[in-house]
């Protein structure tokens, strides 16, 4: 029976059985695939998004658990074609190499930041413990999160 | 609303009450649950879902609640791992709990894994808040048909694997004593991994800073998690001192049945556990 | 040409939609009418098939397609056709595909794929190396003479799949020298699985009578080829195109699911999606082979090696695969680095009832680079020679004949070892440790190459005045066809990296490559592309030579015009010299090619070696401090120095990427990543609970010094920067924690029980009985095989 959720901003009516996990939603039906599956047990963090601004594993969150909260995803991060201060970071700091896990990490990350600008490299690392990375061996991820949060800090700053 | 009728195999209660009657219904083939994670996750070769009827307990405002009352701090089965350690931070007493609830798996795994799950799994040795809460001589309540009762922590371990159908964790009910606490746990990376061995200790010293009583848990080791009454009893009445106590616990390590496990050993497990007892006591005594 | 475009850190151009989660990678496609795909895998890993029955599958919901063995005719194999698509006849490991489903869902065609019936006789399984090469040994392949030979003259037999040989000069004469101290050292090393991110995954669909196979691999032709010679069709009548790839590290340069969706496609006439799950990775991922060795150095009172022989095992499992190639490398890796008197070295592919391994980045380089640089340490306390001063004095230099008898030019290593004392004098100072641990350094060298063979490239030159290149190159996340090769061909060119368009590999529109690996991208696809851009040079210049009425020698290509040299007034721009060739000559469009220019061994001392000598040559230097905890066997990496040879660095900043990347990749196979079989013959880490990578927490910042102009055949002088970081990580942290601890590393990884072992004295001596104590009783024909 169809159950409702609040995805980036906007209401979802969702066809999937209860205990399908989130990520499968996300990604199957509202084609929102820039969440990854890539281990299905909540040791990758692929598949982190932010439900109520907490960062979750999609793949452990049966969708029925999400019903009525609001879910975001990086397809939410930056206003427009824009980038989030964040996201900006990335790519300022050559980040990127394959990609696959900047979709988790980036909202891992956004999700401290809201929180915590003023996180610091220590808070960086350990609230990365639930996300693989297998190309870029972290260092300009940290970078860009530390240089984020200094911009977030700057009196307009904006969300990250 | 009256239980979201999420019809499949899920279904979201949203009393007490409604829960128990849900899982009534649904007699043998029905199970509670929580936060989930621990269900969902896809263990080796079961790539499907298990088919069960789920009784989801989320939704139940007094299942989420975390009360801190002068002697004692009551806690939802339904609270996450991530909210119990923010409330526990001001609280010295409940140390080794905040630093077990606040380090355990990863942060997005911590954000939705609850306390009830936590200590309901009973296939999981590695779960950090078993330790801690035996150190701290929690109770449980378990909720039925026939209300609700309490049981000692350990008495719940013994018997969860075989938990009549109907019948439910709610929560559980800490003591707040003036003890110094703390949670050492061993990942084989930094941290991401469960730990293979931990060691959770609770004391109190009387005034020429001897142990007047000292409470000792190590989880991971064996299937379960249980007390080392052998190295509370080497303690007792000595002065606390982090490597006195890792070499009396080196004299004590022959009682445990570790389990060998893909990562470790089961002699690995057992030949850390002075290393962490050292770390428990100095951070105890921080 | 303008220099300005070598040597910048140019962004990446598909890192915005990477960030912003809207890059469809394989995984992420999806066609109209798909299905999903599951595999029927062995849960055994020795058997005799008795029967297997397809129908009860066809039978259930959702069911469109279920092929087996007898849909796929054709074998595959580099060297021997030992390997068919489906187990046929017996299965050979736990996880070999029996059989495939497609239905409307993949929970669907997982249900069907276990309603197939499958009865198997159990067969004695060989698990080891040591069981494989006992005397009366279950026959792995007992038919093996009856597969059909690609490399004739090859030598294999039994439970050998390849043996690959070198002999150069007397080896027996120089150990028997009075003068010689002899070191004899053992090793063993684990599997390591690549662990990309992205699984192997594809779609495929069958339309007018061809294969349209989207795929995440690194090596588009390989898969048309192998899927073509597996399902027996033509080669031409496969096409595969290739999204974004999520992470290969040399996975995914062999095939891997695309035969089977093909063949559902076709059985089902609908697109047809198939894709690994973690598990599935877990336990049939090409890993890095696990290895033994066994190397023994005869050493003068100098420091002097005048002698050196070598065993290398390397587990292929089940089938050959890639490995007589990697077995060729041994040669050129443990025989590498340090200047030789004689030497032999056999290394040896043997197959056991284990998942086959593959190619993993720097491949079986970093162990034997771990190897011999334990080795070597051990040569140095034999002698009573510092380390460090030990290696200046004997490292490869110009001149310097390498273990083929290959000539080696340039001082390279030697002066790198210098650059390393300067980059470690330049590091930030840490507190001492104090808590206990125990601490040591050390410094490591280690030799690697740059895979060339051929690659085309074409460019065409576009009326508004930019270009696209054209080639099969894959970009998976080195950043290689995304800077790089738009560099380079801005460069030749005079335009703008922007004003490059970077074709999508499609074999339908690009000629042959050997595919993205072996740090080969720059230096091969380059040169192909600088080569296109030759031609499209010469006719650019000569219309334009037209328009300005200036000789074509007098004109040079700058900032998006061609102009006069001396007078930069007088230029036309490249658009309107294009658009002007539409109306004189027709597009302007150029095709270029490369290939290995093929450098000399000495002619009869190898036998078995697809590679003779290293074409590009590559070298590195790497440092490492560790702190060991004596109580719990945990290792923490306090600092971590890279002297990497580049050639020529086109974008530093990207190279310093793939440094960081690949040092803590080869961390992790240094200290964490463990892959072991049980007795059932099952991989035993089935995911990322066990299967342990590095996570944030565990690693450091890399020092870093780019190390330019040693002699390279790549296009500008560059060399492959990719693959060469994990090279020498391994070696690094073995020795480095060898000297906290003062105990003889053998083995990695490094996990915290084997270090308590290795504290306990437990882990001092590591027999190998299996590898013979003559070296000849190692090989086949002259000793027992
Ligand atoms: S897919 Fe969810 S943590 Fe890996
Ligand atoms: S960039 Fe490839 S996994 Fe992080």
């Amino acid at each position: 029976m169809a159950m409702q959720i609040t995805v980036n901003g906007e209401a979802r009516t969702i066809a999937a059985a209860p205990l399908t996990p989130l990520v499968e939603v996300l990604r199957e039906e509202l084609f929102l695939t820039g969440a990854k599956q890539a281990c299905s047990e909540g040791f990758c963090g692929a598949c982190t998004v932010l439900v109520d601004d907490q960062p979750v594993a999609s793949c452990l969150l049966p969708v029925g658990l999400a019903e009525g909260r609001a879910v975001r995803t990086v397809e939410s991060l930056g206003a427009g074609n824009g980038l989030s201060p964040l996201q900006a970071a990335m790519l300022e700091q050559d980040a990127v190499q394959c990609g696959m896990c900047f979709p988790g990490i980036l909202m891992a990350l956004t999700g401290l930041l809201e929180r915590r600008p003023d996180a610091s490299e220590a808070d960086i690392r350990t609230a990365l413990a639930g996300n693989i990375c297998r190309c870029t061996g972290y260092e300009r991820i940290i970078a860009a999160a530390l240089a984020a949060g200094a911009a977030l800090r700057q009196p307009e700053g904006a969300t990250p | 609303m009256a239980g979201s009728a999420n019809g499949g195999g899920l279904y979201l209660a949203t009393s007490l009450p409604d829960a128990l009657a849900a899982l009534a219904e649904r007699g043998a083939a029905g199970a509670p649950m929580a936060g989930a994670t621990w269900i969902m996750r896809r263990p080796a070769g079961q790539e499907g879902r298990d088919g069960r009827a789920y009784v989801g307990l989320s939704r139940i405002a007094e299942l989420r609640q975390i009360t801190v009352e002068p002697d004692q701090v009551r806690i939802g089965a339904c609270a996450t791992h991530a909210e119990l350690a923010a409330v526990l931070a001001d609280l010295p007493e409940c140390r080794v709990l905040a630093e077990a609830a606040g380090r355990s798996a990863n942060p997005s795994v911590r954000a939705v894994a609850t306390v009830g799950g936590n200590l309901c799994a009973h296939d999981f040795a590695a779960a950090d808040l078993v330790p801690a809460l035996l150190c701290l001589e929690a109770a449980v309540e378990v909720a039925g048909p026939g209300g609700t009762e309490r049981l000692d922590l350990a008495d719940f371990l013994a018997m969860r694997a075989n938990l009549e159908p109907g019948r439910v964790l709610t929560g559980l009910v800490v003591p707040r004593r003036a003890v110094r606490s703390a949670h050492a746990r061993l990942p084989l990376r930094v941290a991401g991994d469960y730990p293979v061995a931990m060691v959770s200790l609770a004391a109190t010293l009387d005034g020429a800073d001897r142990v007047e009583a000292v409470r000792l848990a190590v989880g991971s080791v064996e299937k379960v998690a249980r007390r080392w009454p052998e190295l509370e009893e080497r303690l007792q009445g000595q002065a606390l001192d982090p490597d006195g106590a890792a070499e009396a616990a080196k004299g004590v390590l022959d009682g445990f049945q570790a389990r060998d496990g893909v990562e470790v050993p089961g002699s690995y497990r057992v030949r850390v556990l002075p290393a962490l007892v050292r770390r428990a006591v100095a951070a105890a005594l921080a | 040409m303008n220099a300005s475009m070598i040597g910048l850190d140019l962004p990446r151009r598909d890192a915005t939609d990477k960030l912003r989660g809207q890059t469809r990678y394989t995984v992420d496609r999806a066609r109209p009418g798909m299905l999903h795909a599951a595999l029927r895998r062995a849960e055994v890993p020795a058997g005799r098939i008795v029967r297997v029955d397809l129908e009860p599958a066809r039978r259930m919901p959702g069911v469109r397609a279920v092929v087996g063995s007898a849909d796929a005719p054709g074998r595959s194999g580099m060297v021997a056709g030992d390997q068919t698509l489906f187990a046929t006849g017996e299965v050979r490991f736990v996880g070999e595909p029996i059989a495939a489903v497609a239905a409307d869902t993949a929970e669907q065609a997982r249900a069907a794929a276990a309603a197939i019936v499958v009865e198997l006789e159990p067969l004695p399984p060989v698990l080891t190396m040591a069981e494989a090469l006992a005397p009366d040994a279950p026959l792995v392949h007992p038919d093996w003479r009856d597969y059909p030979q690609f490399v004739p003259g090859g030598q294999r037999a039994g439970n050998v799949a390849w043996e690959a040989t070198v002999v150069r000069d007397d080896v027996a004469a120089a150990f028997a020298r009075p003068d010689v101290t002899v070191v004899e050292s053992t090793f063993r090393v684990g599997r390591q699985n690549q662990a990309s991110l992205e699984p192997r995954a594809c779609v495929v669909t069958f339309e007018d009578g061809r294969f349209l196979i989207e795929t995440s691999t690194q090596a588009p032709w390989t898969v048309r080829d192998t899927t073509a010679s597996l399902l027996g069709v033509r080669p031409a009548d496969v096409r595969v195109v290739v999204p974004a790839v999520g992470g290969g590290f040399g996975l995914k340069f062999a095939f891997g699911l695309e035969p089977f969706a093909a063949l559902l496609a076709r059985a089902s006439g609908r697109s047809v999606r198939l894709a690994n799950s973690r598990r599935d990775e877990m336990l049939t991922a090409l890993c890095r082979e696990n290895a033994e060795i066994r190397i023994r150095s005869a050493v003068t009172a100098s420091g002097e090696i005048v002698g050196r022989e070598a065993v290398v095992l390397m587990d292929c499992g089940a089938y050959g695969g890639e490995q007589p190639f990697l077995a060729s490398m041994t040669a050129h890796t443990l025989g590498g680095s340090y200047r030789l008197g004689a030497v032999r070295l056999v290394s040896r592919a043997i197959y056991t009832n284990t998942p086959p391994t593959g190619a993993f980045r720097a491949c079986n380089g970093t162990y034997n680079v771990f190897a011999l640089e334990r080795h070597t340490d051990e040569i140095c306390q034999a002698v009573g020679m510092d380390p460090v001063e030990f290696r200046k004095r004997n490292v490869i230099g110009d001149g310097a004949i390498g273990a083929t008898g290959q000539v080696f030019e340039g001082d390279v290593l030697g002066p790198m070892l210098d650059r390393m004392a300067a980059l470690r004098a330049k590091s930030r100072k840490r507190p001492a440790v104090s808590d206990g641990r125990l601490v040591g350094r050390a410094t490591v060298v280690g030799t690697w190459f740059i895979l060339v063979g051929p690659s085309a490239a074409t460019v065409n030159l576009n009326p508004d005045g930019t270009a696209t290149v054209v080639t099969s190159g894959v970009e998976i996340g080195s950043g290689a066809m995304v800077q790089a090769l738009p560099q380079i061909v801005a460069h030749s060119l005079g335009l703008r990296p922007e004003d490059v368009v970077v074709r999508q590999a499609d074999t339908d529109a690009a000629g042959y490559d050997v595919g993205v690996g072996g740090g080969r991208t720059t230096v091969s696809l380059g040169a192909a592309s600088v080569a296109a851009c030759q031609e499209v040079r010469k006719k650019l210049l000569q219309i334009a030579s037209d328009m300005l009425e200036a000789a074509p020698d007098d004109l040079v290509l700058e900032a998006g015009h061609v102009q006069v040299v001396g007078a930069p007034q007088l230029k036309v721009s490249i658009a309107a010299v294009a658009q002007r060739a539409q109306a004189v000559t027709g597009p302007i469009s150029g095709s270029g090619a490369f290939t290995a220019p093929g450098t000399a061994s000495r002619p009869g001392c190898t036998a078995g070696h697809l590679v003779d000598a290293l074409d590009l040559p590559v070298f590195a230097v790497h440092e490492c401090e560790v702190a060991v905890d004596p109580e719990t066997g945990q290792v923490e990496v306090l600092a971590y120095r890279v002297v990497q040879d580049v050639g020529r660095a086109i974008n530093p900043r990207a190279i310093g990427g793939q440094i960081q990347g690949g040092v803590v990749q080869g961390l992790g196979y240094a200290l964490h990543e463990e892959v072991t079989i049980g007795t059932d013959g099952q991989v035993r880490q089935q995911g990322f609970e066990t299967y342990r990578v590095p996570l944030a927490q565990d690693v450091v910042p890399v020092e870093i010094d780019l190390y330019e102009g040693a002699p390279s055949i790549g296009p500008l002088g560059t060399k492959g920067a990719g693959e060469v970081p994990i090279l020498n990580v391994a070696a690094a942290v073995a020795c480095a924690v060898a000297n906290a601890t003062g105990r003889p590393v053998r083995e990695i990884p490094l996990t915290p029980p084997r270090v308590l072992e290795l504290l306990d004295g437990a882990a001092d001596e590591l027999p190998l009985p299996h590898i013979k104590a003559r070296w000849e009783d190692n090989l086949l024909g002259t000793g027992a095989g």
